[in-house]
């Protein structure tokens, strides 16, 4: 039973309700590094490591330290900056651990802070009402692992179309960023198919 | 060892101004926001159980869910009616739908109330669409004086009458009219949200669900209480 | 003369979402309906127009390495103060724009202009700044809000344009929003480019 809430909270938010196609959060990395293959997938792989990280801590955060001292008010600059130190330590260990991989994720990493996607997640495992449930940190924890898929889906999905969109004919003022919304349009109208799936 | 501790420092006082002006704000808002709650509690009452006298709010624990639900009467003609209202909630398409429900004696719901949503906009979100025949050229050229206002969104008007005991069937009719009233009635139906079958299906769901643990509730209130009255029996 | 300039660059010559392509999550999410969008303008230039004051106040004590850190504290702290105000004081709308009110801390036009512009410039000059480019916000969100809710809800203000019409809801989603704002690029690109001819 629990399995099955896991595994709809996992498919709803990479498919249905894809955080960039669906509730459109995450936009400007979308947008910003969505012109070659290889650095979105870069991009995606950060991602998804910090909106995991995040909503593991941002929930314990909420949970044991806002929620008994009543001071739920300060939720927004909490997470906040839980999210720029995490992303700032992520950044320094990554560095430290494997030089390598910090080549290939690392000029992505300071960008993420302000990727709507790590804080929107914070905020809605929040509001979708995990708090209080069994499990609930597992389902947050999942919540942010999806959340980072879909993004890195959808971020693979147009930079898949953009390469080819270079060597399209494509009117002057189309090019660049008009053409990249119209395909975002064409790519969101898709993955509302999803939304008649049944789990 | 000084270009550690400076910034830290210097972080700190900033995270704590901040927090005090906070805190300040929060003391003064505060206030408005606790009397809008409740006054959007007392207004969702109000509209679930018409004309009864709503007791004290009662929360437990059923089965590892929270159910929150208040006992209510009415006088009608000498004869004391019981009604409840309780909270009835499901995930809906993004989020849960949280409704409050009326019931008399005999599972007829006596009124609906959609309490909390974040379906889409112009989709799920109608379910708290307030049907309107006045239009934006009427009200710029001010011939809107024959329209009729309705004062509650249609879809949740339509659960009125029905019964929440049998299963409510969802019919896609388009949005509610008067004329589909006596059809809709005779299938213990509603008339889904076009477009957001999900939310009008959720909104169901969670009615079915919470009746079930309603009964559940004063079953185990009887229970109790008949334990009580055999434990005083001796004293009476 | 100046003061004017930094003012109106912000409505078309560096519009913030159609020129300098920032702030796109809440432009394309709110604009469902024109009062969302009016809403999300306001409490957004609130903010941008305050942390604007406030890290043009402090630029001379502020260490460089840490400066991200404390500007993002202060801006924060400004969309808590719009939260609560809103919460308390406009329920309805609080409720509409959801998420999207703690997601002005991420939204980079104002943590790109306090970086840009007012830490760097005095602080009537700021305020100017934050005006004109919370103007700028506000004008393209009106416009993407204006058709969409047109087309998407067959509504104006929320009240029902021509009664009995069955709206293409795909325009009130996400894709209306995409195919809205492609097209408002387009159209600004046309424009631009016949200037230049």
């Amino acid at each position: 039973m629990e399995i099955k809430v896991l595994f709809t909270i996992l498919i709803g938010t990479i498919f249905i309700n894809n955080f960039v196609l669906y509730q459109m959060l995450g936009l400007c990395p979308f947008l910003g590094v969505s012109k070659k293959l290889d650095s979105a997938l870069g991009m995606g792989l950060a991602v998804i490591f910090v909106m995991t990280l995040a909503s593991f801590i941002t929930f314990l955060v909420y949970k044991y330290i806002l929620v008994p001292y009543d001071i739920t008010f300060l939720r927004t600059i909490s997470f906040i900056l839980v999210i720029a130190a995490l992303v700032q330590l992520v950044e320094m260990v990554i560095d430290k651990v494997s030089p390598s991989l910090y080549q290939a994720l690392g000029i992505f990493l300071p960008l993420i802070t302000t990727n709507c996607a790590v804080l929107g997640v914070a905020v809605l495992n929040i509001n979708s009402g995990f708090l209080d449930t069994d499990l609930g940190l597992l389902k947050s924890v999942i919540q942010g692992f999806g959340g980072g898929v879909g993004f890195t889906l959808a971020l693979l999905l147009m930079a898949g179309i953009r390469e080819r969109l270079e060597l399209a004919e494509i009117s002057d003022n189309l090019r660049g960023l008009p053409i990249t919304f119209i395909t975002a349009g064409l790519l969101a109208l898709a993955f509302l198919g999803f939304a008649g799936m049944k789990i | 060892m000084n270009n550690i501790v400076k910034p830290a420092i210097i972080l700190a006082l900033v995270a704590f101004v901040s927090s005090m002006v906070l805190s300040h704000i929060k003391k003064i808002t505060y206030p408005s926001i606790l009397k809008q709650e409740k006054e959007k509690q007392e207004r969702a009452l109000a509209i679930v159980l018409p004309g009864y006298t709503v007791g004290e709010q009662k929360n437990l624990t059923l089965d590892g869910t929270d159910f929150t639900y208040w006992p209510a009467e009415k006088d009608e003609s000498g004869k004391m009616i019981k009604g409840y209202a309780f909270i009835a909630s499901s995930p809906g398409y993004s989020g849960q739908v949280v409704s409050m429900v009326g019931v008399d004696d005999r599972d007829t719901i006596l009124g609906m109330s959609i309490l909390q949503q974040s379906e889409t906009p112009g989709l799920g979100a109608r379910s708290i669409e307030v049907a309107s025949s006045s239009t934006f050229f009427g009200t710029i050229f001010g011939n809107n004086r024959g329209a009729r206002e309705e004062t509650r969104p249609w879809f949740q008007l339509q659960f009125t009458g029905l019964n929440a005991k049998n299963k409510i069937n969802i019919v896609k009719k388009g949005d509610w009219n008067e004329a589909l009233k006596d059809e809709l009635a005779s299938q213990n139906a509603v008339s889904a949200i076009t477009g957001a079958t999900i939310t009008s299906r959720a909104t169901i769901k969670g009615i079915e669900k919470a009746i079930g643990l309603l009964h559940t509730a004063l079953e185990r209130e009887t229970v109790e209480a008949a334990g009580k009255v055999t434990n005083q029996g001796g004293a009476r | 003369m100046n003061y004017w300039q930094e003012f109106v660059k912000g409505i078309w010559k560096k519009n913030p979402i159609l020129i300098l392509g920032i702030g796109m999550c809440p432009t394309l999410a709110v604009t469902t309906s024109v009062s969302n969008a009016l809403w999300m303008t306001m409490a957004t230039t609130m903010v941008l127009v305050c942390s604007n004051i406030l890290v043009s106040l402090v630029k001379g004590f502020v260490p460089g390495h840490i400066r991200i850190p404390i500007f993002i504290t202060i801006i924060a702290t400004f969309v808590t103060v719009v939260e609560l105000t809103l919460n308390a004081f406009q329920p309805a709308v609080y409720k509409a724009l959801g998420i999207f009110i703690p997601l002005i801390v991420v939204n980079c036009i104002i943590l790109g202009r306090a970086e840009e512009f007012a830490s760097k410039n005095s602080i009537i000059l700021s305020v100017f700044d934050g005006i004109g480019m919370g103007l700028g916000f506000g004008v393209t969100l009106f416009v993407l809000a204006f058709v969409r809710e047109i087309l998407g809800a067959n509504k104006l203000f929320g009240l029902t344009l021509i009664p009995g019409m069955q709206p293409s809801s795909a325009m009130i989603i996400a894709p209306g929003a995409f195919f809205t704002l492609g097209l408002m690029l387009w159209g600004m690109n046309y424009i631009n480019s016949r200037k230049k001819d």
